[in-house]
This record gives structure tokens, C-alpha cells and sequence, in this order.
């Protein structure tokens, strides 16, 4: 079966075309600044050279249109016909409490993703144009969706909760959610099919730390505890996100410096993390660069970074009564050997021990970054959320033919 | 319509505001004013107003830079044709705001809606001058355009029924604010109970019953405004709340609109608020108390 997976932002589209016989990727591409006359679309067929072009793609149909064109080109294609692919799987920011995995697409489902608008007001909304987008340019073709949350639904009411006035939670739902749940996922199964260790018997800290920053204790297979809450914003310090922070330092700060509610979410989001602290990026590997230069602004933004980080590894041993494998995954923790060192480095108390000559090997495969004495597994493990929502919407249609 | 250009004649403090609202929210704006030198200093102006944004953490400089790439200085109408929709800022001076209409009524396709930001003249005057009145429509924004989530829509005698809808829809979908529909009279509903408490509150100072300050603290603090009367009219301009007084006392003939004696003579004066550095209080060149 031949099928696509589809990422939709409001003003973009990631696609990538899998042949489930083998897992193998026929074709990936991007649709950049839909919605302006100038749309980029990259197109790169497996094995044969890029394309680039550019044209006006007013909306996301058009976009989608666009993509099965160059799919079934003569010259970039890599089908004979769009009739090939027969079914579409779907990023979905936000699943709220109604998705605990991933769903076959129907007209309940799709009014259930629309009322999550609230929740999610910047990413659910343009998933619903992709799948409306797909629908009308393959009528009759299954459609998958697949959720960021799903994942930690599993999470225990006392770990989801707020101890916050309890109405909260019945009229607007405040509670956590997590996010990266796909890759969470991923990246746990990996791990267990690596060390060929069933993952029922598995206490796993998963850190999926990129440009966004979250953390998963994973216990049986199945999320315990993240470290992103009701928004993206909680947890970990991040490119420009702040994490944790005590919540009257909001209010605090609103009030002398009088901030509007817009003003200060975007100070929390875009204008904090390792942006504020170092004052020039919010890059990994500016900061690195940076500390080796000996610039103080870079040292403190990656030294509270790591220590918040590993906080968290320690907080999610103490959830788990234990860890026996952490992984490290998404643009930081696949790359940067010195954030994973540094980590790793104070955690020998949960019997930790990194081989510094595995910590710096570079690789696009899963790897072992522990010794053989360490108590506990460390493995990076590069992430693909895209392959298990073709996983997932493999088995979902074929469960349902 | 797919209101991707829009029009903004005008760089005055309504013509910024509204000019870097619309770029803010993705949509190319050409910025018109008669001379190079008058273009480039509202264009400098919005810049400074994206500066503050960023000190407050309200943008990053990213953002602020793609904001400025939308905001295109345009001195000659012409350009407009290719506009999906006009929003005229101009002074509140009726016979000016009809000779721009009158252009652009010739400038721009007869499907383009053209609006204006009046908070006091007569639309149906106004688009009098043109062949194509259907699609004339009052657009009043309020000062701090970016802040105030609230646009009076107004239709004059002969807007169609179309050009509402979809100046509503421009309103609510498109820059994403709050539209109240009003139909045509003089001060609409904003500006008319705005300046009568301006003038309330000039009297009230005329007759020596409190301070400046004290007035203002009464209203701002005891009413929840979150500027005083005099504050706002010194932001508004007290040139301009003279004249939509002067155009309501005219119109209604009502003793209520008379304007305040202490409003005159302050205009006589040359002391007209925030942009003259005084009025009833005193303000830097950013616009902030000193």
C-alpha cells in the first residue's frame, strides 16, 4: 500500500509518500508561504535530483493539487497515477480528551477537531484545511489522523490535574495534554526493540529536545507523566520558551511593566528561553559556540538548560521509582554530544556512566551512548514521527477494509 | 473577496495605526501621502511604534521586519488600482475627503470597496462625489488602532447591502476585531458620547470644581478608563475633538455640543495634546507622560 503523510501548517505543507510494503520513502517535499503569489514547493523523489518551484498557491487545496502533481510528473514523479495512493495520514496538533490514539477520518471526527480550535487556536485549525484539501483532490481515499497528544492520554488524573480550583477543568478542560507524543512514541518502541527488551518491563525517560523541548517518563509502553502541560510552554527551558517559571511572575510582570495578555504570552513564547538568557540565539549551536568562545551570556543560557533538563530526568526517576533507559532525540539531543555529555555527567547517583568516544559519534541510526557498566541504558535515537503516523494509518485502514 | 492589498491614504496617527494593524496581520499595505517627506515620516513613525512593541516583548525582530516589508510608501493614487479595498485616514475635513474619493472613484474598479475612517462627517456626502456610492463605507477605527479590538461600520444612504457584508465580514475575519454597525449620524455612536465627556470634564475644569489630574484619577480609576478625559483628548488631539464638536453642535443645534471655552482657547493657543507635547499635561516626543 502506497500512502501519504501530510503536515499542515497555516501557511505551509510537509509531505512525505511511503510504499508500506517496505517502510521505504518514494518521494518528501515541502509547500512553503501558501496563501502569497510566490509558493515554494520542493519536491525530492527518492534517488533522483530536487525540484524547486515557484508559483501562486492561494490556499491548501490548491497546495495539495500541486503535490500530487509533481508525484505523478513524468520526468520527478514517482507514481503512474494519484489512484496509487490509497490513503492520507494527518498531523493533528491537538487531540484534547476525545483522541487517545489515532483516528480513521469521519464528519464526527472532524467536528471534534474543530471544536479543540480553542485549545489549540494556531495549529488545529490549518489541519483541518489538509484534510479537507485531501479530500477534495482524492474523493474516496481513507484518511488518517494522528495526534500530538494521544500519546499521553494515558496519563493518571493526579498527573494531569492542576491544583487549581477544579471548575477550571470542567469549563475549559485546563489541564495537561503534553505534546511530541507522536515522537515520544517512537522513540520508546525503538529503544526497546534495540536493547531487544520487551517495552512492558521498561521504565524509559524519553527527551525530545529540539527547537521545542519535552519530556516523557514512559513506563510499560505507555506515557506516564510530560513535561508539557496545556500549551507547549511548560517544562524545560527551550529555544525562546521560557518552561517552568512561577506563575506569579506572569501577573508580577504584567503588572510593573504593564503588559496586555498578548504581550506577555508572546514575551513567555518567542522572547524568553535560551534567547533571553544568552541575548544573541536561540540556537543549540550558537549557544555551544559560544561557551567555547568563553562568551558568560552563552555558558549561564546553556548551563541553566542543562540543569533544568536534568532536574527533570531526576523528577521522572523519582516518578517511575527508577529509569533504565534514557533517550535522547529531535535536533539537540540527536546532535549536540555536549548537551547529552553534560547531562549525563551529574546523573552518576542513578548510575549513569557515558562512553565520551560512543557520545560523539555522529549517525543517523539508533545508538548506544552508555557504557557496558552503566546501570542505566543512554541511547539517541533519531526521531520519525512521520513513519508511525504511516504505521498508524496503515493499520487503521486496513482494520477497517 | 480575497483582501490580500489594501489602501491606507493618510499617515497620520490614524494612517500609521491602521497601515501597521494590516501589515501586522499579513495583508500588503500601500501607504499613500502626498510628498516623499510626509510618507517617510509616517513610515518612520511606524517603525518607532514596532520599537516600543518590541521593548514590551509584544514582537520579535523578525516580526518586526516582516511588518515594515508589507507597508509600501505610495505618493501617487494611481498605484491604488490594483487594491483589493481603500481605507481613506485623511483629516475631518469633508470637501478634501471628497476630492480623494472622487479619484479614487476613478482609480480603482467599480467592485473595490472604498471606506473611510471619519469619525464625524456624513457618509452620504462623502460619496456624493463618486459614480459607484454603493460601495462607499464608513470604517472608524479607534485610537490605539493595534489595541482597541472595536470598528464602527457605517453605512451611508446609499451603501449596498454587499458592501456591508463584506466590510463586516474584512472587520471580523480579516483584521479580526469587533464590528458594531451604526447608521449614519453625526459622531456615530463612539465619538459623539466620547466628546460629550471630554467637554463634560472641560467644564467641570473651567469651573475650577478639580484638577486636571483629579479629574482624570476620578474617571481612570473610579470608572475603570484607561485614560482620564483630558489624557484621551490630548491624545486625540484637541484640534480634532474641537471640530467634531463644533460639527455636532452645527448639526444636532443642541446646546450640549457646544464646545467647552477652555477647548478654545487651549487650540488658539497651539497647545493641542500629545503631538504638540502639551495640552493638559506634558509628553516626550514617544507620546509618554513626563
Amino acid at each position: 500500500m502506497k500512502l501519504l503523510v501530510i503536515n499542515a501548517g497555516s501557511s505551509s505543507l510537509k509531505y512525505q509518500l511511503y510504499d508500506m510494503t517496505d517502510e521505504s520513502v518514494l518521494a518528501k517535499g515541502l509547500v512553503e508561504r501558501i496563501g502569497m503569489d510566490s509558493s515554494i514547493l520542493t519536491h525530492k523523489p527518492t534517488g533522483k535530483e530536487e525540484v524547486t518551484e515557484v508559483s501562486e498557491i492561494l490556499e491548501h487545496t490548491t497546495a495539495i493539487r500541486k503535490v500530487l502533481e509533481k508525484l505523478t510528473d513524468k520526468e520527478h514523479g514517482v507514481l503512474e497515477s494519484v489512484e496509487e495512493i490509497q490513503a492520507v495520514g494527518h498531523r493533528v496538533v491537538h487531540g484534547g480528551e476525545a483522541f487517545k490514539g489515532s483516528a480513521l477520518v469521519t464528519s464526527e471526527v472532524k467536528a471534534e477537531i474543530r471544536r479543540l480550535f480553542d485549545l489549540a487556536p494556531l495549529h488545529n485549525p490549518p489541519a483541518i484545511l489538509g484534510i479537507n484539501a485531501a479530500e477534495k483532490n482524492m474523493p474516496g481515499v481513507p484518511q488518517v489522523v494522528a495526534f500530538d497528544t494521544a500519546f499521553h492520554q494515558t496519563m493518571e488524573e493526579k498527573v494531569y490535574l492542576y491544583p487549581i480550583p477544579k471548575v477550571l477543568y470542567k469549563k475549559h478542560r485546563v489541564r495537561r495534554y503534553g505534546a511530541h507524543g507522536t515522537s515520544h512514541q517512537y522513540v520508546s518502541k525503538v529503544a526497546a526493540d534495540y536493547l531487544n527488551r520487551p517495552i512492558e518491563d521498561l521504565k524509559i525517560i524519553t527527551c525530545h529536545i529540539g527547537n521545542g523541548a519535552s519530556m516523557t517518563a514512559v513506563q510499560g509502553g505507555v506515557s506516564t507523566d510530560t513535561s508539557m502541560g496545556l500549551t507547549p510552554l511548560e517544562g524545560l527551558m527551550m529555544g525562546t520558551r521560557s518552561g517552568d517559571l512561577d506563575p506569579a511572575v506572569v501577573t508580577f510582570v504584567m503588572n510593573k511593566e504593564e503588559l496586555s495578555l498578548s504581550e506577555a504570552n508572546s514575551m513567555l513564547n518567542k522572547h524568553s528561553g535560551l534567547l533571553a538568557i544568552s541575548g544573541s540565539s536561540s540556537d543549540m549551536r550558537d549557544i555551544t559556540d559560544g561557551m567555547a568562545e568563553g562568551d558568560p551570556n552563552s555558558t549561564l543560557a546553556f548551563e541553566m538548560y542543562e540543569y533544568r533538563l536534568r532536574k527533570y530526568i531526576g523528577s521522572y526517576a523519582a516518578a517511575m521509582n527508577g529509569v533504565d533507559v534514557i533517550v535522547f532525540t529531535a535536533g539537540v539531543g540527536e546532535n549536540s554530544a555536549i548537551v547529552r555529555e553534560k547531562v549525563c555527567e551529574n546523573l552518576t547517583y542513578l548510575g549513569v556512566e557515558i562512553d565520551p568516544e560512543l557520545n560523539k559519534v555522529r549517525s543517523g541510526d539508533p545508538r548506544r551512548i552508555s557504557t557496558p557498566n552503566s546501570k542505566v541504558e543512554v541511547l539517541v535515537i533519531p526521531t520519525n514521527e512521520e513513519l508511525m503516523i504511516a504505521r498508524d494509518t496503515y493499520r487503521i485502514v486496513q482494520e477497517n477494509q | 473577496m480575497n483582501f490580500k492589498k489594501i489602501g491606507v491614504i493618510g499617515g497620520g496617527t490614524m494612517g500609521q495605526g491602521i497601515a501597521e494593524m494590516l501589515a501586522a496581520k499579513g495583508l500588503d499595505v500601500l501607504l499613500v501621502e502626498e510628498t516623499t517627506d510626509k510618507l517617510n515620516h509616517a513610515y518612520s513613525m511606524i517603525e518607532t511604534s514596532l520599537d516600543k512593541q518590541l521593548e514590551k516583548w509584544a514582537i520579535t525582530k523578525a516580526e518586526k521586519k516582516l511588518i515594515l516589508s508589507k507597508i509600501h510608501k505610495v505618493t501617487h493614487f494611481a498605484e491604488l488600482g490594483t487594491c483589493d479595498m481603500v481605507i481613506e485616514t485623511i483629516s475631518e475635513d469633508l470637501d478634501a475627503k471628497r476630492q480623494v474619493f472622487k479619484q479614487l472613484d476613478q482609480v480603482c474598479p467599480s467592485n473595490i470597496i472604498l471606506a473611510s475612517n471619519t469619525s464625524t462627517l456624513s457618509l452620504t456626502e462623502i460619496a456624493g462625489s463618486t459614480k459607484y456610492p454603493e460601495r462607499v463605507i464608513g470604517m472608524h477605527f479607534i485610537y490605539p488602532v493595534a489595541k482597541i479590538n472595536l470598528v464602527e461600520i457605517i453605512r451611508g444612504l446609499k451603501t449596498s447591502e454587499a458592501t456591508f457584508e463584506e466590510t463586516k465580514h474584512f472587520v471580523e475575519e480579516v483584521v479580526d476585531k469587533h464590528g458594531i454597525m451604526v447608521y449614519e449620524s453625526p459622531g456615530f455612536v463612539t465619538s459623539r458620547i466620547i466628546c460629550l465627556m471630554i467637554n463634560e470634564a472641560l467644564h467641570v475644569l473651567g469651573e475650577g470644581v478639580a484638577s486636571a489630574e483629579d479629574i482624570d484619577d476620578a474617571m481612570r480609576i473610579g470608572y475603570q478608563f484607561q485614560y482620564g478625559p483630558l489624557e484621551m483628548a490630548d491624545r486625540f488631539g484637541l484640534d480634532s475633538i474641537l471640530a467634531a464638536l463644533e460639527r455636532m453642535f452645527r448639526e444636532f443645534g443642541e446646546l450640549k455640543y457646544r464646545p467647552s471655552f477652555v477647548l478654545k482657547k487651549m487650540v488658539r493657543a497651539g497647545s493641542l495634546g500629545v503631538k504638540t507635547g502639551e495640552g493638559f499635561f506634558k509628553y516626550n516626543k514617544d507620546g509618554d507622560r513626563v
